[in-house]
Formats: C-alpha cells, structure tokens, sequence
C-alpha cells in the first residue's frame, strides 16, 4: 500500500484548496486533518492574485486505492466519459492507455518522473478529439517553463505522436499540477481588472505577451463587457492582447 | 537525450528504420544530430520550423537535468 498520506494544494482560497485535495484523494472532509501551510502568498507565476498552501493530512489508512485516477481539478463538473478507476473499473479505454503511454514515456525520456491520468475532455468529439492529460508529481515547474512554452511544446509533441499512432488527429491537453485551470482563473481577473482601468483611464492596455491559447482566454473574458474591445497585435512569441475603450 | 530523439523521431516518421541519432561533444556540450528519410524531414521539422523547435524544448529540459547544453540539428539523409 503506498496510498497518499498528505497532499499539499495551492489554490486561490483555503476553501477552493481543500475541495481540490479532497476530490483528488477522493475522501470527506472528516476523513482528513487541514492545516494552512501558507494563507496568502503572492501568485506563483507573477499575477497579482495571492495564492493559498494547504496541507490534508488522511486521518486513517483509507480504503480507497487509486489515488492516480483522481477527477481532474481543472474540471468543475464530472467527466461525462467513463472515469478511470483503476481496479474497480476494468473497463480500459484504448485511447486513453495510448495517451499516457505516450505522456508516460516522453516523460521519462525527459527525467521526470510523474503520475498521468487522462480523461476525455468535455468538448471532445467523434471529429474533434480532445483528451485531458493530468500530470501530478513533485518537480515539475520545469514542464510548464516561461509562459507555459514547454508545456505547451510539450502537449504539442504529445498530441503528434498519439495522433500518428491512431491515424487520427488528437489534441492532448496537458496540465501539470492543476496550472492550467490556476492560471486561467488567474487570466480572468486580470483580464477584468485591466478593464475596469482601461474604461476609467480612457486609455488602452497593452498586456504581456501570452500564447495563443492564454490570449483566448482574454478575448472571451472580455467578449460581453460592454465598454471595452480587445484585440491581439505583435508576432509570435510576443503576441499579446491590447483592450481598448469602446468608443462612444 | 539521444533515446528522448529516438523516440519522438521514429513516433513521428513514416519510415523509422531509417532514423539515425548522433550524439556528439563532449563534457557540457553536446550536439545531437537527426536524420530520416528524406520525405520524412517535414514531419520531424513541421511547418516554420514549429515540430523541431518543440522537440529541441523538451530537450533542453532533458539536457538540464543532466546539467548540460544540447543543440538539435536535423540534416538530410546521406
């Protein structure tokens, strides 16, 4: 048994940390002990939004076995396809084996080492294949890089070699640690807060430069508000979002 | 580095018996080259260059946890 004994969560609350932990261990809240490692230290990856550290701590050995087959943070409702559940569940997906396969080999090519789980994403289709690919381990903000650049070559990379093994194009999404999720939620607020300055300065705001799937994340935050437009400029990797002030 | 090439290359190729990985240098510095069959070179390099330059980030994160400097070239077949 090598069942997790304590999990460690950064979140932005306390309280979205311990939903977060509890879900991956797949336990009650009175089935583990809480401390607050850290109760607000500033964003890891530089946005202004601060960052909680909790510790659970499982009171007794739990029954539950697979700690891997966790439901992915990133996701807020269950998975519509089958959840992997290791041995109560014998029912493998193919698909989703190659998909780890593939993330579980480059991986250790790479000297990491790191717990996979991968699901169907909820916008997959029969034409469009979207898989989430979960990595969890310690040591692994070398993954994710400067702007996510490595992950993102990561996942491209990934995606290629599985979509080669199946004949089939399939867009892995990979997230190390919940990041993605974290810094789409952090991408969100900053998005709304540079517009509220953009609407009382009258002025545009030229953000970061940001990937592609990040600057998307802008646009639509930003799609329904009423006084503001956005718009990308610049090439890439420097691209970067401009939110100007609707004229009226 | 060179089995982290390897297998990226022939996952990716038409033709991996035909994928050959040199490594070269030595202490800090090492070059590795990359050769596939010719009709293969698009796939391994990917349109402006997007594939290769993918690959060559993993492989910097690699080359680091080793504590060393990698560059990647992909030539033409002999």
């Amino acid at each position: 048994m090598n069942a997790r004994t304590t999990l460690e969560i950064i979140a932005p609350t306390v309280e979205e940390a311990i939903a977060q932990g509890l879900a991956e261990l797949g336990l009650t809240a009175d089935a583990v002990r809480v401390e607050v490692l850290d109760a607000g230290s500033r964003g890891l990856f530089g946005f202004g939004k601060t960052q909680v550290r909790v510790r659970l701590t499982v009171n007794a050995p739990a029954e539950e076995p697979a700690v891997e087959t966790a439901p992915a943070a990133s996701e807020s409702e269950p998975t519509p396809a089958p959840v992997r559940e290791a041995e109560s569940q014998p029912e493998h997906d193919p698909l989703l084996d190659q998909a780890e396969a593939v993330v579980s080999k480059l991986l250790h090519l790479m000297g990491l080492e790191a717990q996979i789980s991968a699901h169907y994403a909820e916008n997959d289709r029969p034409d469009r294949r979207v898989i989430n690919v979960d990595v969890r381990g310690d040591d692994l903000s070398v993954l994710i890089g400067r702007r996510s650049e490595t992950l993102n070559a990561f996942q491209y990379v990934a995606s290629l070699i599985l979509g080669k093994m199946v004949e089939q194009f399939i867009q892995l999404v990979v997230d190390v640690e919940g990041y993605r999720s974290r810094r789409e939620r952090q991408l969100i607020q900053m998005a709304k807060r540079m517009a509220e300055q953009v609407v009382k300065n009258k002025r545009k705001q030229t953000l970061e430069p940001m990937p592609s799937a990040e600057r998307r994340i802008i646009h639509l935050a930003l799609r329904d508000h009423p006084s503001v437009t956005t718009e990308s400029t610049g090439e890439e990797p420097y691209r970067k979002v401009v939110i100007y002030p609707k004229e009226d | 580095m060179k089995e982290l090439i390897e297998y990226i290359a022939k996952s990716l190729v038409d033709h991996p018996e035909e994928v050959q990985v040199r490594e070269m240098g030595n202490g800090s510095r090492i070059r590795i080259e990359l050769s596939v069959a010719k009709d293969d070179m698009g796939r391994v390099i990917g349109k402006g260059g997007k594939v290769a330059n993918s690959i060559r980030t993993l492989l910097r994160v690699a080359a680091e946890r080793e504590g060393k400097q990698v560059t990647l070239d992909v030539v033409e077949p002999e």
